[in-house]
Parts: structure tokens; sequence; C-alpha cells
């Protein structure tokens, strides 16, 4: 017989016992009194009285429950035989220490639960991609490469139609190509108007993302198609069941979108977002061109707007698809021979690499938050081990009774191991409410404009969750019950527990010391990211953001696209602002007002520029020089102070003489050490226009850019250039606190006609750029404090049973007349040593670990002194007062009780 | 009272040896099998009868007997042990293991 077929009938011999076992004891116990009849038999033939012969039988048979217990190690299954005995002996032994069980039970919740947060973030982010998307790791953006002159390399995956079209006719790495681009547009006119975002797709997104409609159907071919498309739009199931309530008979009906009507064609499912994560409210052809991008779209080279993206055929990779799409992006090329598109290079790069074929900070970030979460579970993992340590070293004289009794020691390991983990998962369950409120915080606060589907807490979340509860009970368990079962009998039963520990405490030191080297690091990180976020916050921006609110209006679509028409709307808009500033000015509870056209953060004109006395206008790092115009009292509004000269006042207008304000790089750049007032700028083909003054640089676009050239015009004056995208910017007194609501009400009674008013704080514009640090710093800090609680209890609880453990020798110190002030300092010494030991270790860590967020902090060294000499502080200060405590505790031992116990 | 004959304890382990030597022979129920050792070692080791029916469950898990309930001649129901081919593999190796350790007590135990 071969072995495995033994092992199997073994199996199968253990299980048919274990299901029949009434059967197998009745035959057993046939098979016994069968045994004893004859051998009672044999003694009646020796001569033996009846009653004689049974009892010698029975004598010589043995004792019969000592041979149950053996039949069933034997045969049975004994883990489940004694299950119900060990929960119930579990459940006795959580009840009888309470303290200790909440213990646990909060440390490894938090543990846990940070972790089930965190999985829960990065399994959209990292893990799934975007919803609804079939198998979205073929799913690619294309990205494209331009050598610019003196600027160098610039990537971005924002092109133009023409080169849409000329890759998806030729590259053949794809199964299908796709563009998208976004607009916010608006729904209804006037107070019930409201902002959706739409999503502008080709009609082939949908079949080649692989999603299908909830109800109706998707656009076709024949609806997307040059020059214009029709009129048809998809909804979001969620806003359908917003705006419609779910009604079914929508499709078909019509809908007004920026003033242009539509047909209802169907219904996408909840939560699809296209290739990226954030809300879609309805989707539209993108042949649809209402809101530009200018009648060549389709053709031209200099347009850029929409992005591509496609599903690679199976088994091609990154870089030969990047390779191919150059050849065959370069060899259809029919744009001007100077064009830097002519030489551009092609490449593809998963779906959650960011518009600069970039990581984007969030999922790097998150990334490493997932590392945090896990290492702030070790910490508990630790602390909770080091609990049963000391929680072990008390009961050494219960854990020595029982093996005394004949207690297995594998049983007894079970037992404890049985504790943790069934502690480990009560854990578990605290956890799931700490991953779901955190869950909750992260998604709400930091990463707001994900759409979120999933539940906070949904199944994925909870397996993770349920899996790391049991493994971490049983690790935490495992190594405090080898420990406890590792005894020799009598000198623990003898002894109790003060002798016998200095092996045990060797670990628990260990422990206490990792836990406090690891919440260092979690410091150091948490105390780079909030200076990171400070050093953003203390930026000089040129602009006070916080203080500035932004008008803007949308305008109905114009649908008459004559050009006439388009002038007769823009005057008419430009005198609506003139109004509306008048109007705002007036208002209560505004401070100054003011109309630009170009925001900060938001978009920017640029025009030819010359400069008298210069061949050509030197290039920046930062990019060309940047125009806007602005009325009266913009640079008081915005915050932008002025250096020299004067700003523009009521009397420049569009009429009156041509004058600019440079900023201060400007008139270093082009009139280095001269006063640039009175100079002359000529835009485009405008007379001299003559710099009247001076001011500070402003940002631009982001917190961090290079100094570029920018100069001001007044208001009016930039007519000619054809600038479009004005905004008001409200500067409100006080906090402006229901402001919004009351400028919406006052700007809609000036004119019931215009579209949704938004007012926004130009803030919001800034934040997704700092929202990074804010999620670092926020995320790193609460982790590290959390896990410098947890060290802190860590410490206590090694230091409290430290002083029960020697107070046989505290005791014999205060009776030879040490004073209060010495066994203090003897134990805070020790604890205090032990923080000394972990902050030595963490720092030398975070010192090598740090540089790998550099990339992730704000003008912030990875080393920055101040962040590691303040985190050892807290530590030490933390471990001092941790140790206190108990040191006081042990300062007041009555020496005649000490001595006298045991 | 009549002298007795001192029985030694069966050494640790050797319970399955005897019994799986003992079912060469025959197939038996086990009161005949504490019998026959207890007869062919002339008394001298005597099986404690209650810890046999554990051993002989095991054996049975382990592979090494089989069993089946039969009539005695006497008509009484009783539960029949046959050793395998498993079990005569073990009975081997625990014999040579057995007289391995009998010789190196033998050699330690002569008179130098």
């Amino acid at each position: 017989m071969s072995p495995m077929i033994d092992w199997m009938r073994g199996l199968w011999i253990r299980l048919r016992y274990y299901l029949f076992r009434a059967r197998y004891d009745r035959e057993m116990e046939e098979e016994m009194r069968f045994h004893l009849d004859l051998r009672a038999a044999d003694n009646r033939q020796n001569g033996m009285s009846d009653v004689d012969a049974r009892d010698a039988a029975a004598r010589r048979f043995g004792n019969r429950t000592s041979l149950e217990e053996h039949r069933r190690a034997a045969v049975g299954f004994p883990t489940l035989d004694t299950l119900g005995q060990d929960l119930r002996y579990v459940v006795r032994a959580i009840r009888h220490a309470p303290g200790f069980s909440a213990m646990v039970v909060l440390t490894l919740g938090l543990g846990i639960g940070a972790n089930a947060a965190m999985f829960g973030i990065v399994d959209r982010l990292l893990l799934r991609g975007p919803a609804h998307v079939v198998d979205p790791d073929r799913v690619v953006r294309v990205y494209v490469t331009q050598q610019d002159g003196d600027l160098g390399e610039s990537t971005g995956s924002v092109v133009g139609f023409v080169t849409y079209s000329h890759l998806r006719d030729n590259a053949k790495d794809f199964e299908d190509l796709a563009v998208y681009a976004r607009t916010e547009a608006t729904v209804g006119r006037g107070a019930d108007a409201h902002r959706i975002m739409l999503g502008r797709v080709s009609w082939n997104f949908f079949p080649m993302l692989g999603v299908r409609p909830a109800l109706g159907r998707f656009f076709g071919a024949d609806e997307d198609h040059l020059p214009q498309g029709e009129n048809v739009i998809v909804l979001d199931e969620g806003y359908w069941k917003r705006a419609f309530a779910g009604d079914r008979g929508v499709l078909g009906r019509a809908m007004t979108v920026g003033g242009v009507t539509y047909t209802i064609v169907g219904i996408a499912p909840q939560g699809f977002t296209g290739v990226e994560l954030e809300r879609r409210d309805a989707w539209v052809p993108i042949s649809l061109t209402y809101w530009g991008p200018g009648a060549n779209w389709a053709t031209g080279w200099d347009i850029n707007w929409l992005q591509i993206v496609g599903r690679l055929k199976p088994g091609v990779s990154l870089e030969d698809v990047g390779s191919r799409a150059t050849i065959a992006h370069r060899r259809a090329f029919d744009g001007p021979a100077n064009h830097t598109m002519r030489t551009a290079t092609l490449s593809a790069a998963p779906l959650r690499f960011n518009a600069r074929a970039k990581e984007k900070t969030e999922t790097r970030l998150s990334r490493w938050l997932v590392a945090v979460a896990a290492i702030m579970l070790l910490i508990a993992c630790a602390n909770v081990a080091n609990l049963f340590l000391a929680r072990a070293t008390t009961r050494r004289r219960e854990v020595a009774v029982r093996l005394a009794l004949g207690i297995g020691r594998g049983r007894l390991i079970r037992l404890l191991v049985a504790e943790s983990a069934v502690l480990g998962l009560i854990g578990g369950a605290a956890g799931l409410a700490v991953a779901y409120a955190g869950g909750r915080f992260v998604r709400a606060v930091l990463l707001p404009n994900v759409a979120w589907i999933d539940a906070t807490v949904d199944l994925r979340v909870l397996g993770v969750t349920a899996v790391s509860a049991v493994v971490t009970g049983i690790l935490v368990g495992l190594a405090p019950a080898l420990q406890a079962t590792r005894l020799e009998l009598t000198s623990s039963l003898k002894s109790g527990i003060r002798e016998g520990g200095a092996q045990r405490s060797r670990l628990r030191t260990a422990l206490t010391i990792t836990q406090a080297a690891l919440s260092v690091v979690l410091l150091v990180g948490a105390g780079l990211f909030v200076r990171s976020l400070w050093n953003v916050y203390s930026l000089r921006l040129g602009l006070e953001p916080d203080r500035v609110m932004t008008v803007a209006f949308d305008w109905p679509t114009i649908v008459d696209r004559s050009d006439d028409a388009r002038q007769r709307e823009r005057f008419r808009q430009a005198d609506f602002y003139v109004a509306a500033l008048a109007r705002v000015r007036a208002m209560p509870g505004v401070e100054r007002a003011a109309v630009v056209v170009g925001t900060p953060f938001q978009s920017s004109n640029s025009t030819a520029l010359r400069v008298p006395g210069r061949d050509s206008i030197p290039t920046l790092p930062g990019g060309d020089p940047l125009i806007r115009a602005v009325s009266d009292d913009y640079f008081a509004t915005a915050g932008t102070r002025v250096l020299r000269g004067r700003a523009f006042t009521a009397a420049d207008v569009s009429t009156s003489a041509r004058v600019a304000v440079v900023n201060e790089t400007m008139a270093r750049t082009l009139w280095p050490n001269r006063d640039p007032v009175d100079e002359c700028l000529l835009i485009d083909t405008m007379p001299c226009a003559q710099v009247v003054g001076v001011v500070e640089d402003a940002r631009r676009f982001s917190l961090r850019e290079e100094a570029a050239m920018q100069y001001y015009i007044p208001l009016g004056q930039e007519r000619a250039l054809g600038f479009g995208g004005r905004k008001l910017f409200v500067r409100p007194s006080g906090n402006g606190e229901g402001f919004p609501d009351r400028l919406r009400a006052e700007l809609l009674r000036l004119d019931p006609g215009i579209g949704y008013v938004t007012v926004q704080s130009l803030q919001e514009s800034l934040d997704p750029q700092i929202r990074p640090w804010r999620l670092g710093a926020t995320m790193f800090g609460l982790f590290g404090v959390l896990a410098l609680i947890v060290a802190a209890i860590g410490l206590y609880s090694v230091i409290s049973y430290l002083v029960t453990q020697r107070a046989h020798e505290l005791g014999v110190r205060i009776a030879l007349g040490a004073q209060v002030g010495d066994i203090v300092g003897l134990v805070v010494r020790y604890g205090v040593g032990l923080a000394v030991a972990g902050v030595a270790i963490g720092t030398v860590i975070a010192l090598n670990t740090a540089r790998w967020i550099e990339p992730l902090l704000f003008e912030t060294s990875p080393r920055n002194p101040w962040v590691f000499a303040g985190v050892m502080v807290v530590l030490l200060v933390v471990a001092v007062l941790a140790s206190v405590i108990p040191a006081w505790r042990a300062s007041r031992t009555d020496p005649i009780e000490a001595l006298r116990a045991e | 009272m009549p002298a007795v004959p001192s029985r030694a304890e069966l050494l640790p382990g050797t319970l399955a040896m005897l019994v799986l030597k003992t079912l060469t022979v025959d197939t038996m129920h086990g009161y005949a099998i504490a019998q026959h050792i207890e007869r062919l070692s002339n008394d001298v080791l005597r099986v404690q009868e209650g810890t046999l029916y554990p051993a002989l469950q095991m054996m049975e898990v382990k592979g090494w007997v089989k069993s089946e309930w039969k009539l005695t001649p006497t008509k009484r129901r009783a539960r029949y042990y046959a050793i395998t081919a498993a079990g005569r593999k073990q009975l081997a190796q625990e014999a040579r293991e057995f007289d391995r350790v009998v010789e190196a007590v033998g050699r330690v135990m002569q008179p130098a």
C-alpha cells in the first residue's frame, strides 16, 4: 500500500470515527464487554466465585476513564473535541481581565482599522482603477513629448484632434483608440440653474472601455461625426436619479444644457467616470463644439484640448507601443515644418498617471500611507505582544498548575493563542469602525474630487480586515504563548512571579524599543509633511487666494456662430461686467472688487510683444510673458503689492491712453538697472503702451514654478486682442460667511437672464495643488500621534511591570534609606534609557528612509534638523511622562509589605 | 500466599510489535491476542488489557491491521483483527529496531 493511500485511508477512518462516534463507542464497548466476559469465564474455570471472577477481570482490565482519554487521543479529532472547551476558557479569560482585553482590542482596532481604511482608498486608486472599465490594465493614455527650443522637453497628454485621428488610422498596437475631454456646463436658467460635469468623448470611448449602458444606449458613430455631431446626451445614473428621480421615461426626451437642446439617449451605469476618477454627470459626443475650440478643431495642430486613451492589443509592451506610435505620428504629420509636433515623441502610460506622465502625487502618497499604516499595525502588534508577555508573567502560576495537572503543552499554547485570536477578531470588528470613520474622513476631506462609488467598508475591505485580524491575533499570541509554556514546573510553582523573568523582560525591552523607533520614523514623516505644508502656506504668492472670491458667469451658448453675432454678444457681456462691478462694490460686506481677464491658477493669455531698443524678448525658463487685463483696484483686491509707480485707476479705460503695469521679473529682465516706469511696450500691433508701475511677481499656475514675465493692461484695452474669460474678483470684508449666496442673489437681480453664477474662493483653484501636502501632513500626523500613544502605553506597561517585578528589590532599597527621588530617578532613568535607544534606532532609520519621500515634500530637506530634534524631544518627554507614574508608585512601596510578600 | 512470578510491564512501544507478531499467526479477537502474548511469554509479559483496544484502534487508523465482526465458535459476536501488508512492513522494521536495542543492552550487561 502506498503511503498516500495509507494516509487517505487513515483520514477516512478518522473521519468515519468522528461522524459515527456513537457507533464506534458502542462497538468498542461491546468488544471490551466480550473481553471481560471471556476473562471472567476463564477465572471461574480456575475456581473463582462468580463475583470474584468479575472483579478480577475488571481489575486486570484497568481504569476505564483514563482509557477513554487515551482512545480519543488515538483516534478522534482533538481540536474539534476540545474546541468548545477552549472557547469557554477564552471567554472566561477575557471577562476576567476587562482592562487588559480592552487595551488589546483598542490597540489592535486602531492598527487593523488604519490598514483597512488605507486599503479601501488604495484599492480604487491603485488596484482596481476606474469603475466599469473592463481589464483596465490594458487601457493606457497617450503622451506627447515635445522639444521646445531653449525651454527643453515637455511632456503632456493634452493634444489636438488631428494627432488622434492620425494615430487612430496608423497605430497598429491598439485594439481601439478614443478621445475624451471634459467641460463644466449649466443646466437651467437663473436661480434654478446648476452646474454639471460633462464628459465629452468619441463614440467608441464606451465600447473601447467595455462599459454597458444601464438603460437605453450610448451614442454611435453616426452621431459623432465631423464637422459637428448630433445633439445627443447620455446621463450618468447618479445624476439621472438626482435630477430626474430615476424616471425611465426620460429616454428620447429633450434636455437643455448651456442653451442647447439635446436628446437623452441612454443612462451610463452608476459611478462610471470614464478613465478618470472624478465625477461625470453626463456624456456628449466630442464632435459637439459649443465650448470651442474653434472652427478648424479637427485639423489644427495648435489646438490642444483632449486626451487620447487606447486599449492595447494583448502582449504588446509599453516601450514598443511608444516607439511605433512615434513613427506612425511622424510619418502622418502634415502641419507646418517648424512645428514642435513634427519631431514629437509619443509614449503610453497607465491610467493612474497624471497629465504629465508622472504618477499622481495622491497615488504615490497613498502608497506611502499604506506603508505607514503597516508600520502602525506593527507597532500595535508589538504593543499587544508586550501586554501578553506581561500578563503571561503574572499568569505563570496558573500556567504551571495547568501543566502540572497534565494539560498538554500544545493544548496550552492553543488556549493562549485562541485567546489572542479571539481578541484579534474583536479588535478587527473595532477596526471596521475605525476603517469606516477613517475612510470617510480621507475621502471627504483629502480626496474630495474622486467619485467614490464603493461603500467605505465594502466586501474587499471586510475580507482584508478579517484576514489581518486573524493573522495578527495568532501572531501576537504565539510568541508569548511559546514563552509562557516553556517553564520549569517546580520552580514556577514555588516562586510565583518574582523570579525567572529576565529572559522575558529582554524580549519585552526589545519590543518597547522597536515601538519607540517606529514611532520616531512616523513622527519624522509627519514632521516633514507639516513642515512642507507650513512652507506652502507661508509662501509669498504675490496674491492672497484665501481672501479673494472669484465670480464667473455661464453665458448662454452662442448658437448663431457668425462673427457678427459673436461680436455683439461679447460687447453685451463686457457691459454687463461693468454694471456688475459697480453693483458689487456698493454691496455691504464688500471691501473691494475688480474685473480680470485671465484668472491666476486657471487661465492665461499671451501675445506678441516687443520692446523698443531690443531685438527680441529673452526667453525665461518660466515661459513666455503672460498678459492680463484688469480693472482698477485689481492689485489691492487680489493682494498683489505695487512696488513702484502706480496701479490702474478708474480713468484707465478702453479709450484712454495705453498704459501697462509689469511685474518685478519683467522689469529686471527688460530694463536691468533702470527704472521701467515710462518705458514702452509694443503689444501685438497696438501702439506703444507706457509702463506706469511695477508690481511684485504673482503666481501664475502653481506653487512651484520658475519666475516669468507678466504684465497687465487696463480692462477694455485687450478688446483688440480678442481675449475672453472675464471674472469678477471680490474681496469680502470679514470671513465671508454666507457671502457667496448673497452675491449670487444680487447678481441675478441685476440680470435674471444670466446663466449659473459660480462663486468660489480663489483658494479652491489652488487647493488641489496643496492637497498632497495636506494629505501627507494629516495622515502622517494622525498615524504618528497614534503610534506615539501606543508606544507610550507600551512603555508605561513595561515600566509598571518592571516595578512590580522589582518590588522586592525596591523595598530593600527603601528599607536601606533610599529617598523618593532616588527610586523615581532609578525607574525613570530606565524608561528614558529605553526611549533613548528607540530614538537612536528610529533616527537612523528615518535618516536613511526619509529621502524616499523627498519628492513628495515642499522645499523641505528630508533631514531637516528641526523636525528630527522636535521628534526626539517629544518622544523623550513622553517617555518621562510614561515612566513617572509607575516610578512614583514604586517610591511609595511599603518596604515591609514588599519584603514579606512571597 | 503462593509465590507470584514477577511480571514485567511491557516496554513502551512494544505492544504494537507484539500484537502484529501475534496476528501473523492468524486473525484473532482482542482477548485471544492478549492471551496469546501472555502464553507465549510464559506469563512474563502481561498486557494491560484495557490499553489493548485503543492500541488496536490506533493500529487500524494507521493501516497496520484491519478488523471484521464475526461470530465466534460459541456464537458470540467478536471483532477479529488481521494484519495488513503495511502492518507486516511495520513489524519487520520494529523487530529490527528491537533486535538492535536488545543486542546493545545485552552487550552492556555482559560481565566485562
